[in-house]
């Protein structure tokens, strides 16, 4: 335990990348240096998680690591910072998925210095999201994450990229301010019963709460989450914000805005309100089947690969959620890992669209065909990820989905049945996909060149850990079993 | 020795399959193809050196944990016993035999390493599943399988329609593995194992209810991956494959997964005699089918593609007659047999000059080289059942077992399995007719044939033809070796009065002359092809794809619509969308604040945003003061 010094390594998390970012943005001419200069910080982010995972890999109850300070004395509100084996996972996630970003934004010449820099302010905000334990942190965290990635999309977006980038605002926006009215509401009620007004999270779980207000305040919480994950009805601004975002800027996207929703449910919304959740979660579990069909079908007529993957996304999120309503602990522990290896299937496959697009000049189904024939090595990998994508045992997403789907089984059979018909919709989308871009005569745009050295860098550490996580995925769900335990420990 | 070492032979398919797929285009020729090769011929030398382990209950070995979560601990664990070991034989030799015709096949093809390399994976999960100790290291080699397939049946990927069999191969096998999976949680859920062997001995504490309905699960799951009414649809198709993954995967080994899947889950399903008596129904219904589309086919390829599934349709009706030994020896002997006819018509198809259609060969007895009408006619008698090949004593041990079954509707299935191979002589021999006798019809020119593809048929047609002594019958003196080999995992022993048995040889000898006079009369000189209605809907395998269209495809198709258009399109974007003009049309006197400049939006809604921050504030605090 003890191989890291002493130093709140939680606190350099969070302050590297806004340092980075602040050094990016005053490079302002200098499009390398800032290259460089994030590249720079987030492989100094990746290391320290990395040391991170090796050292508190094994779990453990409780913190694993807890830094607190006092912030506004006055209101209650304290910085405060804590780290279980779940957030540890998501931390290293972050760190390993902006090194990938900023390799991937490479190309991006257009006040690259800018866009690193909302890049880097955009992981400080996700490593706020996943360490905070005092709700104003959280939440500051959590419009921090917004800013950047609004006006990723807004300035360096494609041709609609207004209109996306306003959806994407407007329904972040209607979440974020339901999740506020419930925080200050909870915030006030909790002064009046014990008299401390405080906004740390373990205090607040203490709230005596009629059913009434629970489900209220729950409903606040829940509907900031169900939007960013998204969760069916609330999904329709993801695929217009996949379809217009830059390559990076939809790796970050699909791999780690949408799981903050996920995270914010079970580390803030389903511990605060447990009666209320045991009373929400068949309607959670219902929404998540539905969005699991209802996204695959709609992968399944698009045209714009961006799209499908988007609708992909939200498809793989209906089987998390379904993990998650299942409220046990092999699926629990499933979930957690499904979020982890669909952020790195999809990211991939978020980076390889762009490398087709930026070859091709395209990435529309029916303007694709041949590509094996004419890149290989790049071809290979996209069915690689496309087939963990489709939940191939022995690579990555298997391993969650058949946890997921193996725990959900044990409490309601019924939606675990349901859910395996959805695997035969994923192999029909993705084929479709597969057929169409990699397979057929080679037409349209010859591409001339193959994987350059640093799109090799990028994508094989990403199908090493496809493969990794799909045949020992065991190092990363050792730090789940005890906090997942300890949240599933109290109700339902 | 340590028992560890038995993973030698699933992962060095696996090894050699990542060298060819890693660095095969970089490498010389030569080496891609020894590497493949001597890859699968190592795993078959070592089943021979490893077989003292399969001897009694045979040995579990462990290389790791999978997955580990909750009450959940899966391991990567193989167990090679009675069962596993002949199963794993056939398919390391078969393979080794199949892998050096490929060479000669392959060798002006310029993706060779992506062929070895798919070809090497595909042994690799094959032997996963013959070997997997739990369902779902089993299940990993069973979509393992399933992949290769898909990639090989596509190998030439710039026809798009050799694209489309490929995904429709694998679209179809995985319905059945939606069933399979279902079995597979529901068992865990039930017995808190997916080991193979441990759900075997707590099969007798399920409810009987609950078992009929795992065994359908099963069945539905096993009809999938053995092209299986009624998910059967793609194994025609599948021949658009290079030849060599045909005799390979559609004939030897992929397609009879579900066989041996269903005699791993003997134990289970043997529990439930309605689950029994449906595995036979599918199974004779496949068979007659099966047999009915073959007689009017024209390719090749195609004739012996429905033959396999009429063939792999016996093994399950004997699966459900209750004998394991007499699925396995038929699915040993159709292996020795449907491989080395693949293989033959690859050679046919070489010297028609690239010719499928059987309608304009002919004549080939005399261009060929003398061995291949030979080795094609080995496998020909075979699978038509003349008396003393292999493929004789499997079928006949079949139709036995379905006839001394107690249950009075097995005698229908019987009459089913002999109605069948009246017409399985009757195509056989339609088709080395067509192939061989007469003039030719032909004007391709003849390729030469390379060594690499002459040889190893031999071997195939040895095996074929002397496949009964596996399991020969006490009534002609044997010693039904492998009935005894398998000990208890081998299910029912048949018996029977030897007058009976002598009684139903008699009716196969007839009912192969019968089937051979026909086919002699009709198609010993060509008299054109009929086209008639009903040669036509055979031919299409009675239109089952166009009844799959109907049924599922275009309800699938116009769901997806209606849930991008119609709901994601039009409801809830819509909504929004009429929400946002309202307000539009509400703040028209705020018209100059839509600049449509990003910026004073953005402020705009800072200013929004603060607004009702604060009057939230207001209000919930005021609220709070006053109680």
């Amino acid at each position: 335990m003890a191989i890291l010094p002493h130093i709140p390594w939680l606190t350099l998390l969070i302050c590297l990348p806004l340092t980075g970012a602040m050094l990016c943005m005053l490079a302002d001419e200098r499009e390398r240096t800032s290259h460089w200069l994030a590249l720079a910080t987030t492989a100094i982010i990746f290391v320290i998680t990395i040391g991170l995972f090796i050292s508190y890999g094994a779990g453990g109850a409780g913190w694993l690591l807890h830094e607190d300070a006092i912030w506004i004395d006055r209101y209650g509100i304290r910085y405060s910072l804590g780290m279980d084996g779940i957030s540890l996972l998501l931390v290293l996630l972050t760190a390993f998925l902006h090194l990938i970003a900023v390799l991937a934004s490479w190309p991006i010449e257009r006040h690259a210095p800018r866009f690193l820099g909302l890049l880097l302010l955009l992981e400080t905000g996700l490593m706020g999201i996943f360490l905070a334990i005092d709700l104003v942190l959280f939440y500051v965290f959590w419009e921090v994450m917004l800013i950047p990635m609004f006006l990723m999309i807004g300035i360096w977006g494609g041709e609609q990229r207004r209109q996306a980038a306003l959806k994407f605002f407007l329904y972040a926006l209607a979440g974020s301010l339901a999740m506020l009215v419930a925080l200050i509401a909870l915030y006030l009620l909790h002064g009046e019963q014990t008299g401390s007004y405080t906004f740390a999270l373990a205090e607040l779980m203490k709230t005596r709460l009629t059913l009434p207000q629970e489900i209220l305040l729950f409903s606040g919480f829940m509907l900031a989450f169900a939007i960013k994950t998204p969760l069916v009805p609330f999904h329709t601004w993801l695929p217009d914000a996949h379809a217009e975002s830059p390559a990076s800027g939809a790796v970050d996207l699909t791999g780690l805005l949408l799981k903050t929703g996920v995270f914010g449910m079970i580390r803030i919304a389903f511990p605060l309100f447990p009666a209320a959740t045991r009373f929400a979660l068949p309607l959670l579990g219902i929404l998540a089947l539905t969005g699991l069909f209802h996204a695959a079908w709609g992968a399944y007529r698009q045209n714009d690969i961006k799209r499908l993957f988007a609708y992909s996304s939200i498809s793989h999120v209906g089987l998390i959620l379904l993990g998650l309503a299942a409220w046990q602990i092999t699926a629990w522990e499933g979930s957690i890992l499904l979020m982890l290896t669909n952020a790195i299937a999809t990211g991939a496959l978020f980076v390889l669209i762009a490398m087709i697009r930026q070859r091709t000049g395209t990435c529309q189904i029916d303007e694709l065909s041949g590509l094996w024939g004419q890149a290989p090595n790049l071809s290979a990998l996209f069915l690689l990820f496309a087939l963990a994508s489709l939940g191939l045992p022995g690579l990555a997403n298997f391993a969650g989905e058949i946890l997921v789907l193996i725990g959900t089984f044990q409490t309601h059979p019924v939606w675990a049945s349901l859910a395996v018909v959805a695997v035969v919709f994923a192999a029909a989308y993705i084929l479709r996909l597969v057929q169409g871009v990699i397979w057929g005569p080679i037409s349209g745009t010859r591409i001339t060149y193959d994987l350059t050295p640093r799109e090799w860098l990028i994508l094989v550490p990403m199908a090493i850990l496809v493969i990794w996580l799909g045949l020992y995925p065991a190092p990363f769900l050792t730090p789940l079993h005890e906090p997942v335990q300890l949240l599933l420990g109290g109700s339902p | 020795m340590s028992e560890t070492l038995l993973f030698l032979i699933p992962l060095l398919p696996l090894a050699c399959a990542v060298v060819n797929m890693l660095f095969g285009m970089r490498l010389p020729r030569l080496f891609a193809e020894t590497t493949a090769v001597a890859g699968v011929a190592t795993s078959t030398a070592l089943t021979l050196l490893f077989w003292d382990y399969s001897v009694g209950e045979g040995t579990r070995a462990v290389l790791g944990t999978w997955l580990s979560s909750g009450s959940l601990d899966v391991a990567f664990a193989l167990r090679f016993d009675a069962l596993a070991a002949p199963m794993t034989l056939m398919v390391t030799g078969v393979a080794t035999l199949i892998h050096l015709y490929a060479v000669g096949y392959m060798h002006e093809d310029q993706d060779y390493a992506r062929f070895f390399g798919l070809l090497n994976l595909f042994v690799f999960a094959m032997l996963t599943i013959v070997l997997a100790d739990n369902l779902l290291v089993l299940f990993l080699g069973w979509e393992g399988v399933g992949l290769c397939s898909y990639g090989l049946i596509g190998f030439w990927y710039s026809k798009l329609d050799n694209a489309k069999a490929g995904t429709k191969a694998f679209m179809v096998t995985r319905v059945g593995d939606v069933f399979f999976g279902i079995a597979l949680l529901w068992l865990f859920s039930l017995t808190g194992t997916l080991s193979i062997s441990e759900i075997n001995a707590q099969a007798a504490s399920i409810s009987p209810g609950v078992v009929i309905v795992l065994t359908l699960l099963l069945l539905l799951g096993a009809c999938g991956k053995s092209a299986q009414l009624p998910l059967m649809t793609w194994l025609a198709d599948a021949m658009a494959g290079p030849t060599p993954v045909s005799a390979l995967i559609h004939a030897a080994t992929m397609v009879t997964a579900g066989v041996y899947l269903l005699c791993r889950m003997f134990p289970l399903i043997s529990l439930s005699a309605v689950g029994m008596t449906a595995i036979t129904a599918i199974g004779a219904l496949t068979a007659l089918y099966a047999a009915t589309c073959a007689l009017a086919q024209r390719e090749i390829k195609r004739v012996l593609a429905y033959s396999t599934m009429s063939q792999v349709g016996y093994m399950f009706m004997a699966v459900g007659a209750g004998t394991v030994s007499g699925a396995m020896f038929h699915l040993l002997t159709h292996a020795f047999f449907k491989a080395l006819l693949f293989m033959a018509a690859g050679c046919v198809i070489h010297l028609a000059g690239n010719e499928n259609d059987i309608f304009k060969m002919g004549g080939l007895a005399r261009r060929s080289p003398p061995e291949l009408l030979w080795v094609f006619l080995a496998g020909a008698v075979c699978l038509a059942g003349v008396p003393l090949t292999g493929g004789f004593f499997s079928k006949d041990g079949i139709l036995l077992a379905l006839f001394t079954h107690g249950d009075p509707v097995y005698k229908l299935f019987w009459l089913v399995g002999v109605i069948t191979a009246l017409l399985t002589a009757f195509y056989t021999f339609r088709l080395v007719y067509l192939v061989f006798a007469g003039e030719p019809r032909g004007h391709g020119h003849p390729h030469t044939i390379p060594m690499q593809m002459r040889w190893p048929l031999w071997p195939l047609a040895l095996l074929g033809l002397a496949g009964g002594l596996l399991n020969l019958p006490v009534l002609v003196g044997g010693g039904e070796r492998l009935h005894h080999w398998l000990g208890g995992q081998a299910g029912r022993h048949v018996t029977a009065s030897h007058n009976l048995e002598w009684l139903l040889i008699g009716l196969a000898i007839v009912i192969v002359a019968v089937g051979w006079a026909a086919a002699h009369w009709r198609y010993r000189v060509f008299r054109g092809a009929r086209d008639t209605k009903t040669t036509r809907f055979l031919l299409d395998g009675w239109r089952a794809d166009q009844l799959v269209d109907l049924m599922i495809l275009r309800p699938f198709n116009a769901i997806a619509g209606f849930c991008w258009i119609g709901c994601d399109r039009t409801l809830f974007d819509g909504t929004l969308n009429v929400l946002a003009s309202q307000a539009r049309a509400s703040g028209n006197l705020l018209r100059r604040m839509t600049t449509g400049r990003l910026s004073s939006y953005l402020a705009a809604f800072a200013w929004g945003f603060l607004l009702i921050l604060g009057w939230v504030l207001m209000t919930l605090v005021g609220r709070g003061g006053g109680h």
